[in-house]
């Protein structure tokens, strides 16, 4: 079952042009999902629906083990999940002021470097959290 | 399936979204269970606030000092990626069920095959049953027998930490029973 994209036409729009830009500028990124937390795609990047979907779920449930994981370290929210690997990387990053709570997962090849990768993923954030409140 | 230890079970709460695991198993757990509860977008299926997006965590100590470790799965199908990782080194399963849902013959089928009935001890639990009726068990009972699958199925409040107990003393007794046939083998 999919439920309809929270953020409806306008919004969905919005984000998947903000993903095609992010995905334009950014070294290494192979595909991106912008997910609400409890699991579904709200737009999506390079990817048929199957995966996005598939990356949607699997990121929230990273998200939410990064939460459980910081909480019970005592620490601050978790802000975000990096998954390395010898061929590439995934992050899963809040978008941070945006309702319902939403998450960004970013897949990348060997191409990509971690430290622009991760400001770049913070930067679409940042930009689809200004943008989606606006709308 | 082998329990990790002779004196450590893990154990599994399972079924579909609103049926209570994240209940029951705060109910019982000796520490605060850990869960990873998201807020839910999907009113349409589940009327409620929040949802789990990848497990829930528990752990009871038993009188003979053997530790229970609790899990919970989260019952969505998109997050049925989660149930084998779930499920790997599980002594047993408890399938929780909403005895007010349309579907919960489908979902006591779909649940009970996906975690392996026959294969890993296992018992059903369900709740929000009308007081004092009990044909809705009989009927899951005879769906399961025509299958030629035999359960344990009981009513029960995940509120209440004695309903819950009763069911991992049911499943308990059912890794024991099986134990013993394996030794005996």
């Amino acid at each position: 079952m999919t439920a309809q994209s929270p953020l409806g036409k306008v919004g969905t729009s919005i984000a998947t042009k903000q993903l095609e830009k992010f995905g334009q500028e950014t070294k290494g990124v192979t595909s991106a999902v912008l997910l609400t937390n409890d699991g579904f795609q709200v737009a999506s990047l390079h990817l048929n629906d199957e995966s996005a979907s598939k990356l949607a779920a699997m990121g929230s449930s990273l998200a939410a083990i990064g939460q459980a994981i910081a909480k019970e370290a005592s620490l601050k929210e978790c802000s975000r999940m990096i998954v390395e690997s010898e061929t590439g990387v995934v992050t899963v990053m809040e978008v941070r002021g945006v309702s319902p709570p939403m998450s960004l997962a970013v897949v990348a090849n060997d191409a990509s470097i971690l430290g622009q990768l991760l400001w770049a993923s913070k930067e679409c954030c940042r930009s689809l959290a200004e943008q989606l409140s606006r709308k | 399936m082998n329990a990790v230890a002779s004196n450590e079970f893990k154990i599994l709460f399972t079924g579909p979204m609103g049926a209570g695991k994240t209940t029951a198993i705060s109910a019982i757990s000796d520490h605060e269970a850990v869960s990873t509860d998201v807020i839910n977008t999907d009113l349409a299926q589940c009327n409620k606030e929040l949802t789990t997006a990848a497990l829930d965590y528990g752990q009871i100590l038993l009188p003979d000092n053997s530790c229970v470790r609790l899990y919970g799965t989260p019952g969505q199908e998109r997050f049925r990626f989660m149930w084998p990782i779930l499920l790997n080194n599980a002594a047993g399963v408890i399938v929780l069920l909403n005895g007010e849902h349309p579907e919960l013959l489908e979902h006591l089928e779909h649940y009970v095959d996906a975690f392996g009935a026959g294969k890993v001890p296992m018992v059903v639990g369900v709740g929000r049953l009308p007081p004092e009726d009990l044909s809705r068990l009989e009927t899951l009972a005879m769906r399961l027998e025509e299958r030629g699958i035999a359960l344990p199925i009981f009513d029960a409040d995940v509120r209440q930490q004695d309903d819950v107990l009763l069911l991992v003393d049911a499943l308990l007794c059912q890794i024991e029973a099986d134990d013993c046939r394996s030794l005996e083998a």
